[in-house]
C-alpha cells in the first residue's frame, strides 16, 4: 500500500527534516504516528499525500513508484487518499454539506447520487442540523468533524489524519475513533498523527511509529484495529 | 433534514472585482464603437460606390481663353447622340445651366459674375445594371463627334473612395484587435491575481485529486461570466449611443456635414452583441491557459 525507503526531506537549503525514513504500511493496517512537535510528522504526511516531492529516497503508493509515475496520473492517486488536515482547510464560502461532498464531486459524482450519503455522514458526526452552515459559523470542534467527514466520505483506500481529535470533546472523540475503526474494518488503511495518548489507548491493537528528530522508530507492532 | 442544494460555485465571488469590471466595460464600449464605425463606413462606401458606378459623366469644355465656343451646344448634342446610340446606356441627358450653377454654388456662391463664367456643359448618363461599356472606345467616339468632350467613368473616385473606406474599416479592425489583446492581458493579470487570492483553495483542490481541467473550469467560468456581464454593460452603452444618433437623424439633426449619418440599422445593432460574447470567450480561453500554466508549476 505505502512504502518509504531511505526517504530524506529538506526545505530549500535547510537541514533535513526527515532522515532515512523507511517503513511500509500494509493494506488494511491501522497506524499511529507519534512524536514531539517539530519531529517531522506533518512533513511525512505531506509526502504521503503527494503535496511535496521528497529530497531523496523512494516512495511507492498503491504500487506506483512516484519518481517514475507520470504527473497526469497523480490526481487519480490523490483521490484514493482521504486527508484530515490539522488546520481543517475547509472552503469558507461552501456549506458543511458542500465541503463534505467535495471529494465526491471531484470524482465526477452527481449530487442526486451522493446527497443522501453526505447527509447521513454529517448526521452521524453530529452535524445533521448544521448542514447548511458555513465554516465561519461552526465551532472548532464542528469544523474538525466536517473535515473528518470530508476525508472519509469517498471511502478512501488510505486515510491520513493530522491530530484529528485535537478540538473535540471526549464523547465526539470516541465517536470519531469508532468511525476510523469502522473504516479500517471496511478495508481502509489508516495513519493518524497524534499527541493524544488516549487515542492510542483506545486502539491498543494499532501499530505505533514514533518520529524523533526526523528519524522513525517503531514502538509497537500492530494488527488491524 | 433534507440537504442541501449543492453549490455549483467552487470559487467565491470576489469582493474586489469591480475594477476589472469597469476596465472591461470601458474596453467593450470602445470595441463596440469601433465595430459600429466599421459597419457604418462599409455601408456608406457601398452606397457611394453604387451611386457612382452606374453613371458616366461627359463634360463638354468651353475654351480656357477667348470668346465662348458657339459650337458648344452642337457638340453637346453630338455627344448626347453618341451616348444614346451606345448599347448599355439607358439614359443620357444634359444637365441644365441652372443645375450646373447649383453644383458650383457651394464654392463660388451666387450672382451674375458666376453665370458669366465659362462653365462646361455636363451630360449625365445612366448605365444598365451590370452593363459593360468599353470606356476607351466610347471616349474615342465622343472625341470624334465632339472634340471638346471629356468622358469620366468615376473609376478614379471609386478607387479613392474604396481606398479610404478600406483604410477606415481596417483601422477599426486594428482597434478591435488591440482591444482584444488588452482584454486578454487584463484577464490574464486578473486570473493570476485570482490564483494568488485563491491559492489555498487551488492547493486544496489539487491535493484532493482535482484534475487540472476541473480547477481551470472553475476559473474560466468565473471570468467568462464576470467579463460577459461587464462587456454587456459596455456594448449596451454603445448601442444606446448609436440608437440616440438614429433618433437625432430622425429628428433631422445632421451629425457631421458631408459624412454619412452615424446610425446603425437594427440588423447591424445585432452585431454589437458579438463584442460581449467575444470578450467572454477571450476571458474564458485566457483564464484557462493561465490556470493550467500555474498548475504545471505545482507538484
Amino acid at each position: 500500500m505505502v512504502r518509504f525507503e531511505n526517504v530524506g526531506m529538506r526545505y530549500g537549503p535547510g537541514p533535513e527534516v526527515l532522515r532515512d525514513v523507511t517503513f511500509a504500511l500494509e493494506a488494511g493496517s491501522f497506524t499511529f504516528l507519534t512524536g514531539p512537535s517539530g519531529a517531522g510528522k506533518t512533513t511525512l504526511l505531506k509526502l504521503m499525500l503527494l503535496a511535496e516531492p521528497p529530497s531523496r529516497g523512494l516512495i511507492r503508493l498503491f504500487g506506483n513508484d512516484l519518481a517514475t509515475t507520470r504527473r497526469k496520473d497523480f490526481p487519480a492517486i490523490r483521490r484514493r487518499i482521504g486527508v484530515v488536515f490539522q488546520d481543517f482547510r475547509l472552503l469558507d464560502h461552501l456549506s458543511a454539506f458542500d465541503n463534505v461532498s467535495l471529494p465526491l464531486r471531484l470524482a465526477g459524482g452527481r449530487p442526486d447520487d451522493y446527497a443522501r450519503d453526505v447527509e447521513e455522514l454529517l448526521t452521524w458526526v453530529g452535524l445533521g442540523e448544521r448542514m447548511r452552515a458555513k465554516p465561519a459559523t461552526l465551532s472548532g470542534g464542528e469544523q474538525q468533524r466536517v473535515a473528518i467527514a470530508r476525508a472519509v466520505v469517498a471511502r478512501p483506500d488510505l486515510l491520513l489524519a493530522d491530530e484529528p481529535t485535537g478540538n473535540v470533546d471526549a464523547d465526539i472523540g470516541e465517536r470519531l475513533i469508532r468511525l476510523f475503526g469502522e473504516l479500517n474494518r471496511l478495508g481502509t488503511t489508516v495513519l493518524i498523527a497524534t499527541h493524544d495518548r488516549a487515542l492510542l489507548a483506545a486502539l491498543p491493537k494499532a501499530r505505533e511509529m514514533r518520529l524523533v528528530d526526523g528519524r522513525l522508530v517503531e514502538l509497537r507492532a500492530g494488527r488491524a484495529a | 433534514m433534507s440537504a442541501a442544494k449543492p453549490s455549483a460555485r467552487i470559487l467565491p465571488r470576489e469582493a474586489g472585482a469591480a475594477p476589472l469590471d469597469i476596465v472591461i466595460a470601458i474596453m467593450a464600449f470602445l470595441a463596440a464603437l469601433a465595430l459600429g464605425a466599421s459597419l457604418i463606413t462599409d455601408r456608406a462606401a457601398e452606397g457611394w460606390r453604387a451611386g457612382l458606378s452606374g453613371h458616366l459623366t461627359v463634360q463638354v469644355l468651353p475654351p480656357d481663353h477667348g470668346p465662348p465656343n458657339p459650337a458648344l451646344e452642337l457638340e453637346t448634342d453630338a455627344a448626347l447622340s453618341v451616348l444614346r446610340a451606345t448599347p448599355g446606356i439607358v439614359h443620357a441627358a444634359a444637365v441644365s445651366q441652372a443645375d450646373t450653377l447649383n453644383l458650383v454654388e457651394p464654392w463660388l456662391g451666387q450672382g451674375a459674375l458666376v453665370s458669366d463664367l465659362p462653365l462646361p456643359r455636363l451630360i449625365d448618363a445612366t448605365l444598365l445594371p451590370g452593363a459593360h461599356i468599353d470606356i476607351p472606345a466610347l471616349a474615342a467616339r465622343l472625341i470624334a463627334a465632339a472634340p471638346d468632350s471629356v468622358l469620366d467613368d468615376h473609376a478614379h473616385w471609386i478607387a479613392r473612395l474604396k481606398a479610404m473606406a478600406d483604410t477606415l474599416i481596417w483601422s477599426a479592425y486594428a482597434v478591435l484587435a488591440l482591444i482584444a489583446i488588452a482584454t486578454a492581458a487584463t484577464v490574464a493579470f486578473a486570473t493570476r491575481a485570482g490564483l494568488e487570492a485563491h491559492h489555498d483553495i487551488v492547493t486544496l483542490l489539487h491535493q484532493m485529486g482535482a484534475q487540472s481541467g476541473f480547477i481551470a473550469r472553475a476559473f474560466e467560468w468565473h471570468y467568462f461570466l464576470s467579463v460577459l456581464g461587464a462587456a454587456l454593460v459596455g456594448a449596451g452603452c454603445a448601442a444606446i449611443l448609436f440608437a440616440a444618433a438614429s433618433g437625432l437623424e430622425f429628428a433631422g439633426v445632421e451629425a457631421v456635414p458631408f459624412l454619412p449619418p452615424l446610425t446603425l440599422h437594427a440588423s447591424e445593432l445585432i452585431w454589437l452583441a458579438a463584442v460581449p460574447l467575444a470578450s467572454g470567450l477571450i476571458a474564458l480561453g485566457t483564464a484557462r491557459l493561465s490556470v493550467l500554466a500555474a498548475l504545471r508549476g505545482i507538484y
